[in-house]
Parts: structure tokens; C-alpha cells; sequence
């Protein structure tokens, strides 16, 4: 499952090499294997945040997400994107942060009144952001967390390796996401 | 000798017996009846923090899941587990963003402090607080929080040592085997940030009336900003840091020897406000990130630095570029030799000669002669000749950029993740420099990525030489801070805040940290100014929206007025300064409310947290003195919104809206316990993008107390920007309706068909009127308080 040297794939280095934890890293995983957790999930949520003001091609891949049926929870604005391509995401007015908090009460039942989630994706987020509700809801939740942005994310359960260097390389992992769902 | 203890005392037969006489103690006026809490200590207000936490629940995001703050340890606290003395990990998390705000908190009232004792040894602790003819409430933090009146110099010592003690005793609870709750150590880092903000008006309040700055003027004049401003044919003096006690002399000096116009004086960061407030003819370089910016173009002649966030390497830094370095604080000594006991000449010497690098001299008149006298001697050993471009050459700069094996160790340690790979590769390939010069508007040149590169590059030079032209005329007008608001324009704008129809106050407070182009902060501040909300700013943010200009060359503060009124743009000043902004959410509270104030400060938090649109918005926090200000605010009832980089603090206070039995207050006219809309939704709040950042900004002035035409106009603008950035309508709008009345009228039947279709509200469209589905009915004499004595006291009546 786990990404290693004779792959295609970089080997994982943490988007900022300071941001150290004692507790696990999050395992550097392959399209394939998110495909599976996300068909494998009970309720899962992809939250989408503002990098997708700044990469169409990520407002592309989070329109098929939601063609797939994953619900999509859109944060800083990435809701205008997606609604002018015929999105309805289940949230666009609340920040990752309130999201975060939400998720970390047990009595949350979801933006849609069935529950809280078990699996949550998160796509486009400044990563030094993004890795303080990693860390968050890794300390004080059970939820599976997943980052598939093209930074290596240590304090998600789940994280794509680092692909800063080669983007096609990143575009083409999502792609397979989507292709594997 | 023997000491009579405070009282009346009958000494008969007087002989041979000298009487000295300590403070004498007047009678004080009775000029308000004193409430609850004066001087309060940590317990006082733990109640009313208590209420703020359980609707707005302390969030925590750790940097470090371990601990190593005491010998039983390292521990590992991950997974919320507990440590070998007990903590655990959100309370372990607690206690360092109390640690941090005891840091922020000791700043500003040690500057206090420092400037209080020069000042009084100056003029005298008799000197009267006078803030201009318009200002009577001369001290409202002061006056709520330790219950007095301050009239002279002398009287603020009072303040001060509250605040100082009540740090200590915070500062105390952080230590090993205290606090077990977590919710109890945000109690107390409320209350050391109280603490901060009644250190920050002592030291606001002593500079102006001693310095005489600007005292309440709206108009006060517009000063050069940005990095292009210096007139390279003089010597130029830099004063760096947060406390213009040190640097002040300078401009004394050159006055007395009329000698001003043939000088530069420009600053970095809040001491810089500060030299603007004293002398209108000194410049604004900018925030703390221009300061290696401003070095190594190797720009100063001198500098001076004092204190608070200023570089750690500040020496090194100067030392690499040929340039003398007088350090004059006592909290940041720089490892230099003390000088204050050598004669001017015998300093000046040193410094020219290079004998020695830099000094420490913390005596303010000797630096006032001192930087003076260094500059220009070191003005004509270069002969002006200094090297202005970060390289000697374009071919330099080309031959340290082909250096560049994209190894991406820079972008692994840039706190933004810059892709100054992508920007040097491309530079290889093709010769051009754009993607290169797009990173210096993001830039904070921390340095960082030159420690972890292989090759050694300057990559900070190579990053501001590609930007070079842009960013010598990135230069602009900041306005000079004013100080306090006018009780006068209190008066004209209270009642319009408090009901709405002034749709908010936007406080812009803080640091440079980023997450976008400088550009994006005046972008987000324009959208609310041209809307007619008050924007009030200070600190780095206030100098940033100095340097960034629209087409027509024009800053905002060129664009929109001093008054803190509608489409006012207020600079108060530098960092104490943000002590006016709390004063003036608290004036209204005493002015146009006539709330007592006098050790009163749970029913104006309270007031200010039901009635009072002002929102805290800090886009680039990094301090500790920023954590402290705004959680200052928060107990204060006033919410603020951070920039992506503030979840670093790695602690917020988030509300949840769906959560229906938090969102309450009694209601002291109908005597009830109502069930509110909740407004507002969070008081500490992290955003990722300018778009978000103008939503929640928005949506964070809505308040329970709105009038139907107040809160008519806040839904407006809120669901304006919304639809305007997030290309549809809020979630929760709903939310906040609780009359027909209420609705955007352009609005308004779009609107009651969504509320019927999708809300299922009963609507009667012959009177379009709401029937059933608001959480409450809007009633105009609703009088909401959380505060159970401010119920009773009000209900009695």
C-alpha cells in the first residue's frame, strides 16, 4: 500500500520538514488504494479549499468527485467554481476551520441531518493550514482523514507523496482516483 | 526611623523629629459608582469566561504533540494521552497559548513600563492626561478594568502595576502541577490578555500626552511609505522596532541643530508609527519583513534597533552589509558592549571605524546624538556610493541563480511553500525573471531557505534584485496615527453601530504574515470600506495598506477619510495604539449607552458582545503580542478573524451554529430566556483565501440587538458578498431572519420563497409576511445579556 523509492512515485518528505510530530505519518498511499477507501467509506466528504480559486484543473477533478457522489463541502470561496459547473455542495459558507471543529463533536450528524462522516478528503488547501486540522482531528477524532493535495501531508492519516516537482505526475494520480471509483 | 503605617495619626510634642512624606493620597472623586470587578485578580471574570467558552469552544490544532517543558519528560501526549506530571494534550495546548499570550501581554506593558518611569523622570508624574478637547473618557480600559480615572502621569502607575501583577500570577499558572482544565487556562489567557490591553493604554496614553502625538485628530498628515522613499543623497537613519523612546532624541537633536532636512529617518515596523506621531517629516520603510529587505540593499547609514519583533540576527544581518548597529533596549541587548557611560565622541568612533559592529546604549539622549553623528560619517566614507540592487551586477545576480540544482530543500522549509525552484529553473532556461520577482510579493525574507541550501545562494537577494523596480516603487502615503476616537464622534456614531445601520466596524490589526500579495489586504479592506463600514487599522497592516496604490497612484488613506465614521479609514497608530480600538467598543458601551464602567467589565464585554458589529481581522498574524490582542478582544465580546498562518497559534473559539441550546440570553424586557440566532457565530476564526476572509468578516458583525433596518442591512451586505464570492447564498442566512423586515428589500420576495420552499417557513404572501420559522420574532425593545447580575441588576430597576 505504502509508496516506496521503485515506484514512479517521490518518496514522501513532509510539505515543511519542521512540522514533526512523535505520533504516526501519515501513510503515503497510491490512487488506487484512495479509490478503495473512499468506495469502502460509510459517509465520506471531500472539503475543497482555496487553491481551487487558483487551479481549474482542481475544479475539474472536484466536479467529478461530485459526479461520483461524493458530497463536497466547499470552503474559501471554492463553491463559486463548482456551482457554475452545476455543483451542489453541501456547504460553502463555513471555513475548514469551523468544519474541523464540527467534525470533532461526536454529535454532529453531518451537513445533511444523517450523521457524521467516517472518511473526509480534502483537495486544494494551503498545506501549513491544512496540516493544523490534520493534526487536529488526527489527535481528537477517529475520522479518517485522506489529503490528496501535491504536498505530502504527515499529520493526515492518509496522504498523497510529495509531487511538487512533476504536477502532470499529481493531475494524473487524481485522475486515477476518479477512474478507481 | 521607624514608618507609619497608610491612616490618620495624633503625634504630640514634636521634637527633633523629621517628617518625610511618601504619595499623598487625595481624596478621590466619586466620580462613578464602582463596580464588581476592580482590579480584578484571575477568579473574578472566570465566570463570565466561562459563559464566552461554552458557546464558543476553545478548538485545538497542536504543532507538537509532545512536551518537553520539565525534566520528567519529554512526553508523549499525542492522541490526547497525558504526560508524566498529568497534562494532557489539549490542556498541555492551552497552557502554551496562555505562555504565549503572558509573552504578548509582558511586551507591551514592559514597554509601558519603560516609558512610564523615563517619562515621569522626564516631565514629571504630575504631567495631566489631556487627549484634546474631544476626549473626556480618557482611559476606558483603564477605567473598567482597574477602576480608576487617571489624570496624571503618576495616576497610570496604578494600571500598570495591576496589569503587572496580574501576569505574574498568570505567568504562575502555567507552571508545572497547576491548571488541570483547559477550559480554565483560556480563563486565564483571557484574562492576561485584559491585562495586555490595559498595558497597551498605559503606554498609548503616557507617549501621547508626554511626546505630544497626535491626540484624537482624524486628519493627521500623510507621511512617505515603502521601500523606494529615502533620498539616497543623505545619510539615513533606521530605527527599527516598538518603542520610539529610544529613537525620539534622534529627531530632537537634529531639530535643535537644524540640521532635520539634511537627514533620512525611516523606520521599520511599530517604531516607525511612532517616529511619524512625533515628527511627520520621518518615513515609514515598512513592516518587519522589509527589514532584511531594507539591509541588505544596504539602504541604512545607522541603525537602531529596541525592541519586539525585530530580527533575532539583526547584528549579523548588519554586520554583513557594513552597517553600524546601536541597540538600546534592555530586552534585546544583542550581545553588545554597554556603553552608556563613554563619552558620544568615543561611541561615535567605534561604530565609524568598525572597531566594534554595533553598541548597546540604552540612554535615549546619547542615541539621539549618537545616530546622528554615525550616519554621517558613514555617509561619507561611502560617499553615497552603497549598493542599492542586492548584487553588484545582472551578471552576478545570473551567475548565483544558475547555482540552482532545484533541490527543493528552500521550498521544504519556506513558511509559504514558495516554489523558488520553479522561479530560479525558469530563470536558467529562458533569462527571465518574472516568476522570480512574483515571489517577492509574498515573501516575508525570513531567510529560512538560505540556511537549508546546498549551494549557498542568496536567495533572498536574488528574489528581491528580480523585483527590484517594482518593489522600489511599491511606495505610497500612510496616514500618521491619530491615537484615540473622539467621545463627539461616539456620539454620532454609537447609536448607528449598535443598531445596524453603520453595518460594522472592521478592526485590521497585526502582522505581515500572509498568505497572499500585500496587495490582498487592501483589496479585502476596500470591499468593506466602499460599502460604508468603519475600517480601523495599526501596526504592520496600517503601514502595508500605505504602500499598495490603485491606478490613479492613489492609497486608501488618500481615498477615504480619518474619521472613525462610515467610510472612515482609521490609523490609530502603532501596536499600543490598538488599546483605542477596544477603548472605542467601550465607549459606546459608556457614551451612547451610559453604561457604567468603573470595574464594570462584564456587562460592557457583554454589551459589546450583543450590540457592538466590530470585528477583529488579523490577515498575517505571527506574534505573541498578536495572540494576546486578540484574545483580549474576545473576552471583550468582539470577535476576530486570522489569516490561514493564526491556526499556528494552534487555538481558536469556535461556535456551532446547529448546536441550538448554546445560542441564548436572557432577556431583561420580556424577562425571559430567549433562544438567538447565533450572532456571532465564532470569536476566534481562521480564513484561507481574501474571499473568505471578506464572507466571514461580514457575516461576524451580524448581532443579536439589530435593529429590522440594522440587521436588513448587515443580510444585505452579507448576502451580497456572498453571492459575490461564493456564487450563491449563505447556508445560514436563515438563520438570522427573524422578520420580514429583515430581508434585503431587492430582495425580499426572492427570498421569502426560498424561506417557504426550501426552509419550510409559513409564509402570508398577501401581507408577505412571516407566519412560522424564524428562531425568534424580532421585537424592538429586546435587551439581551448572558450576565446573570446584569439581568437582575436591570430587571430590578
Amino acid at each position: 500500500m505504502m509508496v516506496n523509492k521503485e515506484e514512479k512515485f517521490p518518496v514522501a518528505k513532509r510539505f515543511d520538514v519542521a512540522d514533526v510530530q512523535v505520533s504516526r505519518d501519515a501513510t503515503a498511499i497510491k490512487p488506487k488504494v484512495v479509490a478503495n477507501m473512499i468506495k469502502k467509506a460509510k459517509r465520506p466528504l471531500l472539503i475543497t479549499g482555496g487553491q481551487l480559486l487558483k487551479d481549474e484543473k482542481l475544479v475539474d477533478f472536484a466536479v467529478k468527485f461530485a459526479e461520483k457522489g461524493i458530497p463536497v463541502a466547499a470552503t474559501a470561496g471554492s463553491s463559486k467554481p463548482l456551482i457554475e459547473k452545476g455543483v451542489k455542495p453541501v456547504c460553502k459558507t463555513y471555513t475548514l476551520h469551523q468544519i474541523t471543529q464540527f467534525l470533532l463533536d461526536e454529535e454532529f450528524q453531518g451537513f445533511d441531518g444523517q450523521g457524521n462522516y467516517d472518511t473526509v478528503i480534502f483537495l486544494g488547501f494551503l498545506p501549513y493550514y491544512l496540516s493544523r486540522m490534520l493534526s487536529s482531528l488526527k489527535h481528537f477524532s477517529k475520522i479518517t482523514t485522506i489529503a490528496i493535495d501535491e504536498f505530502y501531508q504527515p499529520h493526515a492519516k492518509f496522504s498523497f507523496t510529495n509531487l511538487t516537482k512533476d504536477r502532470e505526475l499529481y493531475y494524473s494520480m487524481l485522475q486515477e482516483v476518479l477512474e478507481n471509483l | 526611623m521607624f514608618e507609619l503605617k497608610k491612616g490618620a495619626f495624633v503625634v504630640d510634642e514634636l521634637k527633633n523629629v523629621s517628617i518625610r512624606i511618601g504619595k499623598v493620597v487625595e481624596e478621590e472623586e466619586e466620580w462613578e459608582e464602582a463596580g464588581p470587578t476592580i482590579k480584578p485578580g484571575i477568579l473574578e471574570l472566570r465566570k463570565w469566561d466561562h459563559k464566552l467558552l461554552d458557546r464558543y469552544e476553545p478548538f485545538y490544532a497542536p504543532m507538537q504533540d509532545f512536551c518537553n517543558l520539565c525534566t520528567m519528560g519529554p512526553c508523549d501526549l499525542s492522541m490526547n494521552k497525558k504526560g508524566a506530571c498529568g497534562i494532557d494534550l489539549k490542556t498541555a495546548k492551552a497552557r502554551l497559548v496562555t505562555i504565549a499570550c503572558c509573552i504578548g501581554a509582558s511586551a507591551h506593558t514592559a514597554h509601558a513600563r519603560h516609558l512610564l518611569d523615563h517619562l515621569i523622570e522626564e516631565y514629571g508624574e504630575d504631567l495631566p492626561i489631556d487627549l484634546g478637547g474631544n476626549v473626556n473618557v480618557e482611559a476606558p480600559l483603564i477605567r473598567t478594568v482597574v477602576g480608576i480615572k487617571p489624570r496624571t502621569l503618576g495616576d497610570l502607575r496604578e494600571a500598570l502595576e495591576w496589569a503587572e501583577r496580574e501576569i505574574v500570577k498568570v505567568l504562575h499558572s502555567t507552571h508545572i502541577g497547576n491548571e488541570e482544565s483547559f477550559v480554565d487556562y483560556e480563563s486565564k489567557s483571557m484574562h492576561v490578555s485584559m491585562a495586555d490591553h490595559v498595558g497597551m493604554e498605559v503606554a498609548d496614553i503616557a507617549q501621547i500626552v508626554a511626546f505630544n502625538l497626535p491626540k484624537a485628530e482624524p486628519n493627521t498628515p500623510l507621511v512617505d511609505t515603502g521601500f523606494g522613499i529615502v533620498d539616497r543623497s543623505k545619510p539615513t537613519i533606521v530605527v527599527v522596532g516598538h518603542n520610539v523612546m529610544y529613537a525620539r532624541p534622534i529627531s530632537d537633536y537634529l531639530e535643535e541643530q537644524g540640521r532635520l532636512d539634511d537627514f533620512e529617518i525611516a523606520g521599520l515596523c511599530c517604531t516607525a508609527h511612532d517616529m511619524t506621531r512625533y515628527n511627520a517629516r520621518a518615513k515609514i520603510f515598512g513592516p518587519i519583513y522589509y527589514q532584511l529587505r531594507v539591509i541588505r540593499a544596504g539602504l541604512p547609514d545607522v541603525v537602531v534597533s529596541d525592541e519586539q519583533c525585530i530580527r533575532a540576527d539583526l547584528l549579523d544581518a548588519c554586520k554583513k552589509a557594513g552597517i553600524p548597529l546601536i541597540a538600546t533596549s534592555d530586552a534585546a541587548a544583542r550581545g553588545l558592549p554597554d556603553v552608556s557611560d563613554w563619552p558620544v565622541e568615543k561611541i561615535v568612533d567605534a561604530l565609524v571605524s568598525g572597531k566594534l559592529p554595533g553598541v548597546f546604549l540604552p540612554v535615549p539622549e546619547k542615541v539621539g546624538q549618537v545616530a546622528p553623528l554615525v550616519a554621517e560619517a558613514v555617509f561619507r566614507k561611502h560617499g553615497g556610493e552603497r549598493k542599492y540592487r542586492f548584487f553588484e551586477s545582472d551578471e552576478q545576480l545570473m551567475e548565483e541563480i544558475k547555482k540552482c540544482t532545484q533541490c527543493m530543500n528552500c521550498v521544504f522549509t519556506c513558511p509559504h511553500s514558495l516554489r523558488i525552484d520553479q522561479g530560479m529553473a525558469h530563470a536558467q532556461k529562458t533569462g527571465d525573471l518574472s516568476k522570480l520577482a512574483k515571489l517577492e510579493e509574498i515573501c516575508i525574507a525570513c531567510g529560512k531557505c538560505e540556511q537549508v541550501c546546498p549551494k549557498n545562494i542568496k536567495i533572498i537577494n536574488v528574489i528581491m534584485r528580480s523585483n527590484y523596480d517594482n518593489l522600489y516603487n511599491k511606495t505610497g502615503k500612510t496616514r500618521v496615527g491619530r491615537g484615540p476616537i473622539q467621545d463627539t464622534e461616539i456620539r454620532k456614531v454609537g447609536q448607528p453601530i449598535v443598531f445596524g445601520q453603520i453595518p460594522g466596524v472592521i478592526a485590521a490589526v497585526g502582522c505581515i504574515n500572509y498568505p497572499d500579495e500585500m496587495r490582498s489586504i487592501v483589496e479585502i479592506l476596500e470591499e468593506f470600506l466602499k460599502r460604508r463600514y468603519i475600517v480601523v487599522t495599526s501596526g504592520c497592516h496600517a503601514m502595508d495598506i500605505g504602500m499598495i496604490k490603485d491606478e490613479e497612484g492613489k492609497t486608501l488613506y488618500e481615498k477615504y477619510p480619518g474619521d472613525f465614521d462610515a467610510g472612515g479609514l482609521v490609523n490609530v497608530g502603532s501596536c499600543v495604539s490598538n488599546s483605542h480600538i477596544a477603548g472605542a467598543a467601550i465607549k459606546i458601551a459608556n457614551i451612547f449607552a451610559m453604561r457604567p464602567l468603573r470595574g464594570n467589565y462584564a456587562e460592557i464585554a457583554d454589551y459589546v458582545l450583543n450590540r457592538v458589529g466590530a470585528v477583529g481581522f488579523s490577515w498575517g498574524p505571527y506574534s505573541h503580542k498578536a495572540a494576546s490582542i486578540a484574545t483580549g478582544f474576545n473576552r471583550l465580546g468582539v470577535p476576530v478573524v486570522v489569516g490561514p498562518h493564526g491556526t499556528k497559534y494552534r487555538r481558536a473559539y469556535i461556535g456551532k451554529p446547529w448546536k441550538k441550546d448554546k445560542w441564548w440570553v436572557y432577556d431583561i424586557k420580556s424577562r425571559q430566556k430567549v433562544n438567538i440566532e447565533p450572532a456571532p457565530d465564532s470569536l476566534l476564526v481562521a480564513v484561507e483565501t481574501k474571499e473568505e476572509a471578506i464572507v466571514q468578516l461580514a457575516r461576524l458583525c451580524i448581532r443579536p440587538n439589530d435593529t429590522a433596518q440594522g440587521r436588513q442591512i448587515k443580510l444585505t451586505h452579507y448576502i451580497e458578498l456572498h453571492q459575490k464570492y461564493y456564487g450563491d447564498l449563505p447556508d445560514d442566512w436563515h438563520l438570522y431572519v427573524r422578520s420580514e423586515a429583515d430581508l434585503p428589500l431587492k430582495q425580499k420576495e426572492e427570498l421569502l420563497k426560498v424561506l417557504e420552499k426550501q426552509y419550510g417557513w409559513k409564509i402570508d404572501w398577501d401581507k408577505k409576511k412571516i407566519l412560522e420559522g424564524p428562531i425568534r420574532q424580532y421585537d424592538a425593545g429586546f435587551n439581551p445579556t448572558l450576565v446573570e447580575e446584569v439581568y437582575e441588576k436591570y430587571t430590578r430597576r
